[in-house]
């Protein structure tokens, strides 16, 4: 049933999608003034269930439609093509995390986190092919994502040191005029961007700037940095889109049930023994 | 703290009863409380909160108490010592509080194996179930004789006999001499989750949570397996009965400063209203949860759980304890699933005593 109303409100934003892009950018935008949903200290309010359209999950950059790694699923389990969300069309890996790269794209139905159920990392997470939730309270702000439970709190206070190395990072936030900019250290290395291999060291440090261009459409956009993987900074860029069906909200996706048999398989007792 | 602990239910399950702390009175209403509200004049109950206070009160009252609710003054003053002594403990090192680990130490220093600490800490079990460090507790003695508050003896209702069905059919599998799979396992062992109850009632560590409002929601977050609950507060009708999931389906409004949540759609028999969701019978799809949430002093939020589910018990019950705001008290990712060495190392030990049943009966 959420499949159904997903892909048809999926449908309806696609027709639209292209002319978005183009009418959409910052600088269209800023021309059109529209009304923003405000909080009463006058920050936009950017509560609501938020979803990414397009592949940018499958790979963020460009890629061709091509098979699937099961038969048995057919064309529902094949990978649609897509318009990469890196800015310039390319990662600038250096020439070892490239050759790292790949070998995780050779290995990626096993080892992409995302089929273990593991934590999305960021920034990942903003285009997920599942929905999130923010909760935006006259202090801080929490991103309740729909795969995995993840979640993550957005410290809008005195900026704090990561703690600890963590799957999502230590995230502190701060209104640059009407953009959220988040500011995330404290990686654990583990996480991937997409589930064609690309990812980043535990020196990954994401500046995340989250911009309504309407009261139902916003701009994501990262800037991803890490000198031990990559030769400079660069920069991604998503467009959310609010869900407005009626009584829209976030459903549950604990998917460690539906990894457990691929990770302990081997050490289940088999029938008959 | 992507770490787990594979004893942790058998000592959750028995530790409550043996460890006396406690936490502080639950009803000392504060005037100032009730001043508190959000910009957009809901009540303000945001932040990070602990149900610690209220861990080594027993679950279910010991039956001796009868239908008395609180201590007497003695028995407030011995769960007092009780939370010294741990803070002591915890205070001068306390890492050292595996039995077997202290009797090596010993042994290589040649002096005689130390006792365990009695109460919170070691008592016949061969593995420390957290570092000292980790360990949360008491900061307050609880003047409840158990956490149970309805009925009034403070013992959960009798069950139905589905519901005993239920709960044999359960512990046969979890008591299994070799598991055979990761389903003998609870949903927390398995980092799944502890539901709605068993993320907020107190166990040995991880027992935060963070509230987060807006106009419209208020946000609940656990540390503990990083489970999150979105309980909007505008009137909308809960999802259709087709939807269920480990969390169930909350919706909450406002009576006075109380958040009222009430949460159904749950997937029924896999979790329970107990320790960490497995403490109990396995709970049916038609369990209605009613939690309120009712802020009586800057750092204390009264909270209590009614369980109303007549397929598994003959009468409706209710858990009230107090969760509050400790300084310094801060909530980490809790990354269960991710480190969950532990089931594949259970599981591959599993299969090596299989082979060595089989070589034995040969």
């Amino acid at each position: 049933m959420r499949l159904g109303v997903k892909s048809s409100i999926s449908t309806i934003i696609a027709a639209g999608c292209a002319a978005v892009f183009l009418s959409m950018l910052p600088a269209a935008a800023q021309n059109a003034a529209p009304r923003l949903p405000k909080m009463s200290d006058g920050k936009p309010n950017l509560t609501g269930l938020w979803q990414a359209l397009g592949t940018a999950d499958w790979d963020i950059q460009d890629h061709s439609a091509a098979a699937g790694p099961f038969f048995q699923m057919g064309a529902i389990g094949a990978i649609p093509p897509g318009q990469g969300i890196v800015e310039g069309g390319e990662i600038p890996y250096k020439p070892a995390a490239l050759e790292q790269k790949k070998k995780n794209f050779a290995s990626r139905f096993k080892d992409d986190p995302e089929v273990k159920c593991y934590m999305p990392g960021v920034p990942r997470a903003a285009y997920l092919p599942f929905p999130f939730q923010i909760i935006q309270s006259q202090k801080d702000i929490l991103f309740a994502y729909e795969y995995a439970t993840t979640n993550r709190l957005i410290n809008m206070g005195k900026p704090q040191e990561a703690a600890t190395d963590t799957w999502m990072g230590t995230s502190n936030g701060h209104w640059d005029k009407d953009t959220l900019v988040v500011d995330v250290t404290g990686f654990n290395g583990n996480a991937w961007f997409d589930r064609a291999g690309d990812f980043a060291s535990d020196g990954l440090h994401v500046v995340e700037r989250y911009s309504l261009i309407d009261a139902n459409t916003m701009n994501y956009e990262a800037t991803i940095e890490d000198p031990a993987t990559f030769t400079r900074p660069w920069k991604i860029n998503v467009i959310l889109y609010r869900h407005r069906e009626k009584d829209a909200r976030l459903l549950e996706f604990k998917c460690v049930e539906f990894a457990e048999q691929l990770l302990y398989g081997d050490l289940v007792r088999k029938p008959g023994k | 703290m992507n770490r787990r602990i594979f004893l942790w239910m058998a000592l959750t399950a028995v530790l409550p009863a043996m460890a006396q702390t406690g936490s502080q009175p639950a009803s000392k209403s504060a005037p100032s409380a009730s001043g508190i509200k959000t910009p957009w004049g809901d009540p303000d109950i945001q932040g990070t909160w602990t149900s610690d206070d209220t861990w080594g009160v027993p679950f279910e009252r010991p039956k001796q108490f009868g239908t008395r609710a609180t201590l007497t003054e003695d028995e407030l003053k011995d769960r007092a010592k009780n939370i010294q002594r741990n803070e002591e403990f915890v205070e001068s090192g306390g890492e050292n509080h595996s039995p077997a680990k202290a009797q090596l130490d010993a042994k290589e220093k040649g002096e005689a194996a130390p006792a365990a600490p009695q109460g919170r800490f070691g008592r016949g079990v061969d593995a420390a179930p957290v570092p000292g460090h980790w360990g949360e507790f008491a900061r307050r003695p609880s003047p409840q004789s158990s956490q149970v508050v309805d009925p009034p003896d403070g013992r959960l209702p009798p069950l139905t006999p589905e519901a005993q069905t239920k709960l044999d059919a359960k512990n046969k599998l979890r008591r299994e001499p070799i598991p055979g799979s990761y389903v003998n396992w609870s949903d927390y062992d398995r980092c799944i989750t502890r539901g709605v109850a068993g993320s907020i009632l107190p166990v040995i560590y991880g027992n935060g949570m963070e509230i987060v409002q807006t106009p419209g929601y208020v946000a609940m977050r656990y540390e503990m397996v990083h489970d999150v609950r979105i309980v909007p507060t505008d009137g909308r009708p809960h999802l259709n009965s087709n939807i269920r999931s480990y969390m169930g389906d909350a919706v909450g409004h406002w009576e006075g400063k109380t958040l009222v949540v009430e949460t159904t759609n749950l997937l029924g028999d896999t979790l329970a209203v107990g320790v960490n969701g497995d403490g109990g019978a396995p709970y049916s799809e038609d369990m209605k949860l009613t939690e309120r949430f009712t802020r009586v002093s800057p750092n204390t939020i009264n909270y209590q759980l009614t369980v109303n589910d007549p397929k598994t018990y003959t009468a409706p019950w209710t858990v009230a304890f107090p969760i509050t705001q400790e300084p310094g008290y801060k909530l980490f990712e809790y990354a269960c699933h991710e480190g969950n060495m532990a089931m594949h190392n259970m599981l591959s030990a599993a299969r090596m005593d299989d082979k060595k049943a089989a070589a034995g009966q040969k």
